[in-house]
């Protein structure tokens, strides 16, 4: 049953993101994970609330100052900063992932492992 | 939103505790708050991109109508942003009467929100006490400015109108007055045995959830985060001795307590204003020019950034806004009300927050 008051919201949330420092702090992001801005927008949209929208800026933010600080492997792949900042992807299934890297980091470069934990991420957040 | 339960309990757009449109959706188990969403759009103005190809004369009145009941700051981050961009300096007599505007400003709406509050969790004698002293603190705002609400008071490099002695002899007998009947109210709300069970570990929000969403203001303060007052940086705030007022329980008590307090220090700052206020003249003139520059200011809600490109003309080329209220809201959805034990609370809990629907859309 569809209710009447149940708006198709896609629209309003795709102005927000291309307002000027939504669109720059998208960018960011998109870059930051290695993915095209327009499956990153997708993504956000599907995730994330109109306020959640509003204040990405804000939180991209205070995420680069304040997350993942210490741990390289975290850091690099930005588990608290896309969990808990901008909840992208699942705790669990960060975890795993970084799980994952960090064991996958003892037997191979680095570089590589954390270059196939953002795989993961990326296909975590367009699942 | 993606359903997890059977039970999705809207709130709004219209609802008698709100001021402004705004729709939640809460989905819960039983009484519990699992998750919750917020849903814009009801009352955009798009001021932003009416603002943009004009000039700075027309986007200063544009820039108080972003929020009627913080509109002198921002008229004064506006303005203070030209200031930036163009080098234009402040005669002292004017920067402390722009202190002393701003202060009555963030009065108004510090007793607004805790009469909202109040309001809210139906203790109506108490709020309509704060609705009236509030009137005063109007009445004070209109002898200077002219104006209770969109005062259009400080221009570049200076202010509009000059405090004159006699006005000033009121102003500080009617602060007595307010100073007096806001420690009688918060008193009652600070002992209240009711308030204290629809207030006190309601809506909590920890320090590092309050850092995570960057949470501005009263908010932040309310959950102990130290440094979040932009009045801090301020030189004529600076050279009146401000210091930040912060609580650490992080509910909905300590909202509305931080923003009583408030009330008393602005009183405090008005008075040091009015006696140390140095002559001279009000208005230092200047020219604006072309430049990009950010800039942010203390509103009562939290910080406000504009961040402003002019051309040569004087003319806005691009403007962006960023008001507290975004950051307060967000917060408020996901880290106060999400795991709230009861739906009763979540209108309370979300009006402690001191949301401006207004700010958020712009």
């Amino acid at each position: 049953m569809k209710y009447l008051y149940e708006k198709d919201l896609r629209q309003m949330k795709y102005n927000i993101l291309t307002s000027t420092r939504h669109d720059e702090t998208v960018r960011a992001v998109a870059q930051r994970l290695g993915m095209s801005d327009a499956k990153l927008r997708r993504a956000l949209i599907q995730k994330l609330d109109m306020s959640f929208l509003e204040n990405l800026e804000s939180r991209w933010q205070m995420g680069q100052k304040h997350a993942d600080n210490g741990d390289p492997v975290a850091e690099e792949l930005g588990c608290e900063l896309f969990t808990r900042f901008i909840p992208l992807v699942d705790t669990e299934a960060m975890q795993t992932i970084y799980s994952d890297t960090t064991a996958m980091a003892q037997n191979t470069p680095l570089d590589e492992a954390i270059r196939r934990g953002k795989e993961r991420i990326r296909e975590a957040i367009l699942s | 939103m993606k359903k997890t339960v059977d039970v999705s309990i809207p709130l709004g757009p219209m609802h008698p505790c709100w001021k402004e449109p705004v729709r939640i959706k809460c989905e819960t188990a039983g009484e519990r708050v699992l998750r919750t969403e917020i849903e814009l759009g009801y009352m955009k103005k798009g001021i932003e991109r009416i603002m943009r190809g004009r000039p700075w004369q027309e986007v200063m009145f544009l820039a108080e109508r972003v929020c009627g009941i913080c509109s002198v700051i921002h008229n004064m981050v506006f303005i203070e942003t030209m200031e930036k961009i163009s080098d234009i300096a402040v005669p002292p007599r004017a920067a402390y009467l722009r202190v002393v505007v701003n202060e009555l400003d963030r009065m108004a709406s510090h007793i607004l929100a805790n009469f909202s509050y109040c309001y809210t969790i139906e203790h109506e004698t108490l709020a309509m006490y704060l609705l009236n002293i509030r009137e005063t603190v109007l009445d004070n705002l209109e002898r200077i400015t002219g104006s209770r609400i969109n005062t259009a008071y400080m221009i570049p490099g200076g202010v509009r109108f000059d405090l004159l002695p006699e006005d000033a002899a009121v102003m500080l007998a009617d602060l007595m007055k307010v100073e007096e009947e806001m420690k009688r109210y918060t008193r009652i709300f600070e002992t209240g045995p009711l308030i204290a069970l629809r207030s006190k570990g309601i809506g909590y929000m920890n320090r590092e959830e309050a850092i995570r969403a960057h949470t501005v203001g009263p908010t932040a303060r309310a959950s102990g985060v130290e440094d979040s007052d932009l009045r801090l940086c301020h030189p004529t705030y600076q050279a009146l001795g401000f210091t930040q007022v912060t609580r650490t329980e992080g509910d909905n008590f300590a909202r509305v307590m931080v923003r009583f307090q408030e009330v008393f220090q602005s009183i405090d700052l008005i008075r040091k204003c009015v006696d140390t206020l140095p002559e001279g003249p009000i208005r230092g003139g200047g020219l604006c020019k072309a430049g990009t520059a950010s800039y942010s200011g203390e509103a009562p809600r939290g910080e406000l950034t504009y961040t402003i490109t002019t051309d040569d003309y004087g003319r806005v080329v691009d403007i962006t806004i960023r008001t507290p209220s975004i950051m307060n809201v967000e917060a408020c959805a996901h880290a106060m009300i999400s795991e709230a034990t009861s739906i009763a609370d979540v209108t309370s809990t979300f009006i402690s927050s001191d949301p401006c629907i207004a700010c958020n859309e712009r």
